[in-house]
């Protein structure tokens, strides 16, 4: 190992003081003074110091566009545009950040966001969690109830809500996968290249990382019945049990039998527990249905406690990463989940700043979101000649693609369908398909040619635009005014700003050459939303 | 006689030629442009792999690696190719009059014994447990072979093939997958007129060119650039037709799915596509292996040498790398159904053409083909050694999320004897 371990843990708590004190620069912090405004003052300050110049603050159409998908998961409907446009209140857009995070699609929103986190696209034991409505349900209830960030992590990792137990199902009879997931997500630590050999540029030892998997190795997933498409579960917990070491994967030999390894937090203390008796035997698993009873001694009572826990810094910090990356593209620590003491903070007062409110506002995400949609920083323009998706300094709005979620969201309110409240799965499978993964292993969005034979030739997609009573087409076709003003209503509904001069001279000419209008509406709407103005948040 | 044409994009063939005044690329719709020239300086010293796979796990005792006389042996009788210590199975007379251009692997030993895992971890020389999401070859060979500027998709597959897809990599080096006749997949056949497609087009460019002069990040570009190679592969779809040439082909190739199969792949890489795999169906032969392996070598053999002396005739095969394998191989022993299980601890890999070294036996199992005797080959030396034949650095460096992942596996090596 050829660093002691003592010192290890030393640098480790070192650094984390550096960074979360901000001992780097003298605090700048002022009593009172609403986050938003420190994010800006904070922004500035290294602006200044990298000499870059900001974008100008965003139009109206490009702030309403970009709050309304971050916020609620869709676009604004042509009603929604038009109202906020002509709305000259000065404080407009601090009002609708207000009505949006009190708006019912917000909760449905978060928790595709937070269900994409948990599961990615490939869960593990992808059979039993490949579709979970019953915890998405659960999800989006958390955040319609306002449940604290902190409980609904606990309640996550306790498995005994109702819905609630599928996080764990992906990592049935994979401890060391539960270990990885959970450090990854709500502790914003790397510990999977510990799981073969001590981590190459970070403190943890192999130790570190089963001492972790030690809190699951004990879990049990029970079926309990349901749909093939809605599968339930329980999660029980047996009274025995430990994760056996045997030393770097490299070394591994068939039959090498390795040592039990106690569980021990994260960077912490190996765990308090009494022994198993000595002659214990683990009762057989029950049948069917039947649910375990609990453990005499619950290790997953005391990770769950543990990772909530006041005093535990990662888990603020890498919970307001997370959400500032979530609305400003990269995070403060980036990548998000990648906390290490190589990896500094490109803000670290900033950090420090929202990981203490956070907690000072017992754990509210909403308090979090208000703070920063309301910030300049998050109002800046699109609008600089940076090729940058995600701008070092957050001087411009970071370029993300639309989720598969928030792209047919959009879709149908740009075409002025409901979002399918009925029938949530109506041709889901093709656009998850075509829209589910746009990025390489490094997160960068690359444009595919399923996606856009998929646009281009599909009758899913043709199904929003075409014709049909009460949608967009039907709407511009019915009406008698002026092409100019039936452009104008395209591209309110799809971009929701006005065209350019240019863009509504070509719109219309394309429209009045043909004898019928019908085919030239249809393809025109269907420019707008395959345009990059529709694809990306920006 | 067939040449090299490569469906280069207008947009490629004009680069720094007819560059509009104002900086514009005139649009691609007046046709291909079928450019040699441009073909050959562009995919110059870039080589092509067309990977036949055996779907469900070959037996190598039945193919290349014969025991007679072994109580392993099974029925078939081996044939004597010219190249010495290498016989071939009675029912591959075809491929064994090519034994010149063979390089013969019997010592290969791997990890994954099932389908899902077999397939996963010979396609991308990675355990499929890992939960990285690691490319398959055809990815890999996409990217670093494949020409941007082309028509055509990179990676192309017909039947049962890999099930990793482009991994890290990202969907620029998805498969797409085509039927063995060259029915296209999905989403492939346009509901507009060729007119109305070309004007709904200038105006998406139109809108495109204005938001692209304020707003200059590169997943802008990306989508813009992903629209307009699918236009263009709509455009050059007639690639995939080979029905006229297959009338004059097929008595050759054997009017099998295999046989359409290799004809196919052949033509696509005659038009510049880097990487191209055939599933064959189905090896799987718990029971009845021999009448099983009978039936798959008599669709394989007419094929696959007829793809190799057609891209042996066109002066191809040398920058053409043919692979055969199966995710596993099966069992020496043969069980109480007449059937050889999966087998994992010596078998079988053929390999051919671009940057292998033909006419050899490399390694070899023991008497009865129960263990690797000599010169043992995993997964990850396999893979390194497919890459460097194909000009690909093995130890090429990706990320996923904060990981750094290698193309090949720590301690990979290429095979040198087996390159050219």
């Amino acid at each position: 190992m050829g660093f002691p371990r003592m010192l290890r843990l030393h640098w480790l708590l070192a650094t984390l003081i550096l960074i979360t004190t901000g001992v780097f620069r003298p605090p700048l912090a002022k009593a009172d003074e609403p986050l938003r405004a420190f994010i800006d003052r904070e922004l500035s300050t290294a602006w200044k110091e990298q000499k870059i110049a900001a974008a100008p603050k965003s139009t109206d159409s490009e702030f309403l566009r970009r709050v309304y998908i971050d916020l609620v998961g869709t676009g604004p409907t042509y009603d929604e545009t038009t109202k906020f446009l002509a709305d000259t209140d000065a404080k407009k857009r601090e009002k609708l950040i207000d009505t949006l995070l009190a708006d019912p699609r917000f909760a449905g929103a978060q928790a595709n966001v937070w269900d994409l986190a948990l599961f990615g696209r490939h869960p593990g034991n992808i059979s039993d969690t490949r579709t979970r409505p019953a915890f998405k349900t659960w999800l989006a209830k958390q955040f319609t109830d306002g449940v604290t960030h902190d409980k609904l992590v606990k309640n996550l990792l306790l498995a005994e809500q109702p819905g609630s137990e599928m996080f764990m199902v992906q990592f049935r009879n994979a401890p060391d996968e539960a270990a990885i997931a959970v450090s990854r997500i709500f502790l914003g630590t790397q510990l999977q290249c510990a799981k073969c050999h001590d981590h190459p540029f970070d403190v943890w030892t192999q130790k570190d990382f089963y001492g972790v998997s030690g809190f699951f190795v004990r879990l049990v997933v029970q079926d309990a019945g349901g749909t093939p498409n809605n599968r339930t579960f329980t999660i029980g917990e047996k009274n025995s049990g430990e994760v056996l070491f045997s030393g770097n994967a490299k070394d591994a030999a068939p039959g090498k039998k390795g040592e039990p390894i106690k569980p021990k937090f994260l960077g912490g203390n190996v765990l308090n527990e009494p022994p198993t008796p000595k002659d214990y035997k683990e009762p057989p698993l029950p049948k069917g249905s039947e649910k375990m009873p609990k453990p005499t001694f619950s290790r997953k009572e005391k990770i769950a406690e543990w990772v909530v826990a006041a005093d535990n810094l990662y888990f603020a910090n890498a919970t307001v990463n997370r959400l500032w990356a979530q609305f400003m593209g990269r995070g403060i620590v980036h990548p998000i989940d990648d906390f290490h003491k190589e990896n500094t903070p490109s803000h670290p007062m900033l950090l420090k700043a929202l990981a203490t409110g956070f907690v000072a506002n017992k754990y509210d995400l909403k308090w979090v979101i208000r703070e920063i949609a309301n910030s300049d920083a998050y109002q800046l323009s699109g609008v600089s000649a940076s090729k940058a998706s995600l701008p070092m300094w957050f001087e411009r709005a970071r370029v993300r693609p639309l989720t598969a979620e928030e792209l047919v969201a959009a879709m149908r309110t740009a075409n002025n369908f409901e979002i399918n409240p009925k029938d949530p799965n109506a041709n889901w499978d093709y656009f998850l398909r075509a829209f589910g993964e746009p990025t390489n292993g490094l997160g960068e969005f690359q444009g595919s040619l399923s996606e856009h034979l998929f646009l281009n030739n599909s009758d899913q997609v043709r199904a929003l635009f075409r014709r049909k009573k009460g949608n967009l087409a039907d709407k511009v076709l019915t009406s008698t005014e002026p092409w100019e003003k039936r452009v104008e209503l395209m591209y309110l509904s799809v971009l929701n700003r006005p065209p350019k001069p240019k863009e509504l001279e070509a719109f219309v000419s394309f429209i009045k050459r043909e004898p019928k209008p019908d085919a030239a509406v249809e393809d025109a709407i269907w420019v707008l939303l395959n345009s990059s103005e529709f694809r990306f948040n920006h | 006689m067939s040449h090299a044409l490569s469906h280069l994009s207008r947009r490629a063939f004009l680069k720094g030629a007819a560059v509009t005044g104002g900086g514009l690329i005139l649009p691609n719709w007046g046709g291909l442009a079928h450019a040699r020239s441009a073909a050959e300086t562009v995919t110059k010293n870039k080589k092509r792999c067309i990977l036949l796979w055996a779907n469900g796990g070959a037996s190598q005792i039945d193919t290349f690696d014969m025991k007679p006389g072994r109580t392993t042996g099974g029925p078939f009788r081996p044939i004597q190719t010219k190249v010495n210590g290498l016989q071939v199975c009675e029912y591959l007379p075809k491929v064994g009059a090519h034994a010149d251009k063979l390089a013969v692997i019997r010592s290969l030993k791997t990890q994954s014994p099932d389908h899902p895992d077999g397939i996963y971890h010979m396609h991308t020389c990675y355990k499929m447990a890992e939960r990285t999401p690691h490319p398959e070859i055809g990815a890999v060979i996409a990217k670093f072979n494949g020409n941007p500027d082309s028509d055509l998709p990179s990676f192309v597959r017909m039947g049962s093939t890999g099930n990793g897809g482009a991994g890290y990599l990202g969907p620029k080096y998805e498969p797409f997958g085509i039927d063995r006749t060259g029915r296209m997949p999905y989403f492939t056949t346009s509901y507009l007129k060729d007119e109305d497609e070309k004007k709904r087009a200038d105006l998406f460019r139109l809108v495109e060119d204005e938001f692209a002069a304020e707003h200059k990040a590169e997943p802008f570009e990306s989508h813009r650039t992903a629209k307009e190679r699918a236009w263009r592969l709509l455009r050059a779809k007639g690639v995939f037709d080979t029905s006229k040439d297959w009338a004059k082909a097929k008595d050759r190739y054997g009017d099998t799915e295999i046989g359409r199969g290799c004809f196919m792949a052949k033509k696509l890489v005659e038009a510049g596509i880097p990487f191209v795999e055939v599933g064959q169906e189905n090896y799987d032969s718990h029971g009845d292996n021999f009448v099983v392996h009978k039936g798959n070598m008599l669709g394989l053999d007419p094929a696959w040498s007829s793809l190799l002396a057609d891209l042996a005739d066109s002066g191809q095969l040398q920058d053409t790398l043919v692979i055969w394998m199966g995710e596993v191989g099966r069992t020496p022993g043969i069980n109480n159904r007449a059937g050889r299980d999966h087998f994992i601890s010596a078998w079988t890999v053929v390999l051919a053409g671009g940057g292998i070294k033909g006419g050899q036996v490399y390694g070899a199992s023991d008497a009865d083909g129960k263990t690797v005797k000599d010169n043992l080959v995993t997964e990850g030396d396999l893979f390194a050694t497919i890459y460097k034949a194909l000009g690909i650095n093995h130890r090429a460096k990706h990320h996923h999320g904060v990981r750094p992942i290698w193309l090949t596996p720590e301690g990979a090596k290429p095979v040198d004897a087996l390159l050219v």
